[in-house]
């Protein structure tokens, strides 16, 4: 044992021993708990080693204390009604359109649309068709097939497939010309559709429809709807009062919306689709008749 | 001698008193906490007493015997005087000071924050002024068992140290790691906030530092316990130790295998990565070295003396056994607690299986079966060996003594393995009153007053204890007999220096902790400064109206 004197010397057995022993117990222990641990049994195979090693030591990329919260920049749409928009849409070839617009007519019809889930837009003022595909293509209006069609047209398409349905008639009615109903823009009309579109509900500040939607009168960018589909329009006002649809400029639709009730907007609806059977009575519009449609559809 | 001799008596009788004490307090927390109707039914009072049973086990009673027994290990195997007299009469006055003002804190109701006083919670700086005073006092302890081990070194050189020297040394040096990082977390974490100098605690840093200690600890309290099974053992069974070499290996590896593994002990914390949690859980696991190998030395020492006194055959050797003498069957008692209390403390360490058990009152049942179970019984024997020494009057009544352990071993029983079921069944622990007419904790009620009967026959053990070691002391003077140690079998003429000494195992110790400890210490200072608002419990009135 005399070999055995100094503790300090490594090459004596016990100190050769307790060094050995330590640093294979640490090193079976390391690998076990920072990469066998964290790698393959805690975390699973979608964890790269370096990630699994730093989470094992306590370094996790959610460990930075968390900021406050930053909502996302949001607008209702790219589209403001400048000059420079208003003659891009101004100079839009009709003819050029029509020939890019052969996909369109698949679903939204030469007159009108193939199905009452599409809207019509034979007849449609060009802003609304440019600014509609704009906020398809941009995401502010969301749709997974007129997303992807509106991503496959430049601007320039835009304006001419807009052109070319706002020069196709037998459409939708034009906005303005049309007379008013018996009995004026009244509070007191009995049915609540003609009521709504042309005198609104000042009490609950809901303007009427009229005065954008026509008849009688226009606001840029907004769609005539007189002959649209029925459950097209049924679906797009629950679409803005629910927040599935956010694009309208100044929140007008969203604001409208959310503040009628089921059954007023089933008469809107019925209006504008010209189902409404006070309306058919008691206008004379040749654009009204035209607009009748058999059940079903 | 006799200085020594005074200076180990007043330690144990501390120790003990306090001891007694404590354990008042525990069978009524064990009343109180099941569906039977308690004195002072009051939850304020509950944590009060929780804390005070549990500073005074752990810390007090623990920290008082081992010095005490750690002054009359020296003197008596080094044979001659022990160095240091005077500073070890400093050093009691210290603890005994720091106890006075912990237990004044509590008992005023200013520190209801439980024995481990995590942070945030934070108790009167009156408390932790206590506990550091108490913990630092006991470094002299430490310093006065090195410098006497390396004196008798120096003096006597190429002799191997004594193995129970060898063994307190161990413990001492133990100490010193353990205590490290509570004094730091006292230091510079509870007692600054509890002064008003800072606003903010790190209560993750806190935590780490004191898991430091609180494993340790618990070997700390083992050692004694370990150091009979190797020295005083053997000889009351009439025999020799099987192996020196053996015991010193076992003092050795407690010391490294005590210390980087804390962190088992923070298993559900949040502030650590699972990598250092499994690397310090794999490394506790190691405590199985010491533990077989004392278990196999201890067995085959008893054979020794069992074949000596005429055993025969394959287990005659057992029923030839002096089973009369208190450390004899104390031992028994012991490794039969040791084996239940090992195998639940190995799920306690468990990185996977310790959420089943985390904080209910398995754990709390755990560490009363290994450490008031296993080890306390072994302090009894202890005492009742060294008595006649230190007292110079004979033990009076040896089966009074052997009906104490008895009693102790059952009641332990009887306490703990219901305690174990109820936490496996979900009961939490720390708890002061639960609802027994909730069909959840109904199921745990017969358990719990099958605990509370055993820990009654834990204090009427305890004050047969008392009693046996006061008769002793008042009885009538007999010649004295000598304190002896077992020798070995074969008693080592020379053994290697690593294993005289601490110089290689302090190394090992140093780069282990770097190793376990480093970072996750050092992160709070560069990666996530913890700091949070402290959760003041320093009036029982902050616990009225809680429901």
């Amino acid at each position: 044992m005399d070999h055995d004197q100094d503790a300090s010397k490594l090459h004596n057995p016990w100190p050769r021993f307790g060094w050995w022993f330590t640093a294979t117990l640490v090193i079976v222990a390391a690998v076990l708990g920072f990469v066998v641990l964290s790698r393959y049994q805690q975390n699973g195979p979608e964890l790269d080693l370096w990630t699994a090693i730093c989470r094992a030591v306590g370094i996790t990329a959610d460990g930075a204390p968390a900021g406050a919260p930053q909502p996302p920049v949001r607008t209702s749409t790219r589209i403001a009604w400048t000059a420079a928009t208003l003659s891009q849409i101004a100079s839009g070839n009709a003819k050029h359109g029509a020939s890019v617009a052969v996909t369109c007519v698949a679903c939204h019809g030469e007159r009108e649309s193939a199905s009452p889930i599409f809207p019509t837009l034979a007849g449609m003022d060009a802003t609304v068709v440019y600014k509609q595909l704009d906020d398809f293509r941009s995401g502010k209006r969301q749709s997974g097939v007129m997303s992807a069609i509106a991503k496959a047209l430049s601007e320039r398409d835009s304006a001419d497939v807009a052109a070319y349905f706002a020069t196709r008639e037998s459409g939708l009615a034009p906005i303005a010309g049309e007379p008013l109903p018996a009995g004026g823009r009244s509070l007191r009309q009995s049915d609540p559709g003609i009521r709504l579109v042309f005198a609104g509900d000042p009490e609950r500040g809901i303007p009427p429809c009229a005065a954008c939607h026509g008849p009688g009168d226009r606001k840029l960018g907004a769609p005539t709807l007189n002959g649209q589909q029925a459950a097209y329009i049924e679906s797009q006002l629950t679409a803005f009062a629910q927040g599935g649809r956010q694009n309208d400029i100044n929140q007008q639709m969203r604001g409208i919306a959310e503040q009628l009730t089921p059954d007023e907007m089933h008469a809107v609806t019925l209006y504008y689709s010209g189902r409404s059977l006070s309306r058919a009575v008691q206008t004379n519009d040749p654009a009204t008749t035209q607009a009748h449609r058999p059940e079903g559809l | 001698m006799l200085g020594t001799r005074r200076l180990a008596l007043f330690h144990y009788w501390v120790a003990f008193a306090t001891f007694l004490v404590a354990i008042v307090l525990g069978a009524w927390q064990m009343l109180m906490r099941s569906p039977l109707p308690a004195p002072l039914d009051d939850p304020a009072a509950y944590y009060a007493s929780v804390t005070l049973h549990g500073t005074a086990m752990a810390y007090v009673v623990t920290t008082f015997f081992i010095m005490g027994f750690g002054y009359a290990v020296a003197a008596t195997s080094l044979g001659r005087p022990l160095r240091g007299v005077a500073a070890a009469w400093v050093g009691f006055v210290i603890c005994l000071a720091g106890t006075v003002m912990a237990v004044a804190a509590i008992v005023t109701g200013r520190a209801s924050v439980l024995y481990t006083f995590y942070p945030p919670l934070l108790a009167s700086a009156w408390y932790y002024g206590g506990a550091f005073l108490l913990i630092a006092g006991s470094m002299i302890w430490i310093a006065v068992m090195i410098v006497n081990m390396q004196n008798w070194k120096r003096e006597n050189p190429g002799r191997p140290v004594p193995l129970p020297m060898f063994a307190i040394a161990a413990t001492a040096i133990l100490w010193a790691w353990a205590a490290s990082g509570v004094l730091i977390e006292l230091a510079c974490i509870l007692l600054p906030r509890a002064f008003g100098w800072s606003d903010l605690i790190d209560a993750e840093l806190g935590r780490t530092l004191f898991s430091v200690t609180l494993h340790a600890i618990v070997y700390f309290w083992l050692m004694p316990a370990y150091i009979a099974f190797y020295t005083l053992v053997p000889l009351a069974a009439g025999g020799r130790l099987y192996s020196d070499t053996m015991g010193r290996l076992t003092f050795i590896m407690l010391l490294v295998f005590a210390l980087p593994v804390g962190m088992h002990h923070l298993l559900a914390d949040p502030g650590h990565g699972s990598g250092f949690k499994f690397l310090q859980s794999a490394l506790t696991f190691l405590v199985v070295l010491p533990t077989l190998l004392t278990v196999f030395s201890i067995c085959a020492s008893l054979e020794v003396a069992g074949r000596v006194r005429g055993g025969r055959g394959l287990f005659g050797w057992i029923g030839a056994l002096p089973w009369k003498e208190p450390m004899v069957l104390a031992v028994g008692l012991s490794l039969v607690m040791l084996g239940l209390g090992g195998f639940g403390g190995l799920i306690n360490m468990s990185f996977a299986m310790n959420l089943m058990i985390h904080n209910t009152s398995w754990v709390t049942a755990h560490f009363h079966l290994i450490f008031g179970g296993a080890v306390v019984i072994m302090y009894f024997a202890i005492a009742y060996q060294m008595w006649p020494h230190i007292t110079g009057k004979p033990l009076r009544s040896k089966a009074l003594a052997r009906t104490q352990l008895w009693l102790w071993f059952w009641g332990m029983l009887i306490t703990t393995i219901p305690w174990h079921i109820a936490g496996l069944m979900g009961q939490p622990r720390r708890v002061a009153a639960f609802d027994y007419a909730d069909p959840l904790m109904a199921r745990m009620g017969p358990l719990v007053i099958v605990s509370v009967i055993g820990g009654l026959m834990l204090l009427v053990s305890a004050i047969l204890l008392i009693v046996v070691l006061i008769r002793s002391h008042f009885g009538e003077k007999a010649a004295e007999a000598p304190l002896r140690y077992a020798l070995a079998v074969n008693p080592p003429a020379r053994v290697p220096a690593s294993l005289n000494g601490f110089g290689l195992w302090n190394s090992i110790v140093l780069v282990l902790m770097v190793i376990a400890y480093g970072y996750p210490i050092g992160q709070f200072f560069f990666l996530k400064p913890h700091s949070v608002p402290a959760v003041e419990v320093t009036s029982q009135t902050s616990l009225e109206g809680r429901p």
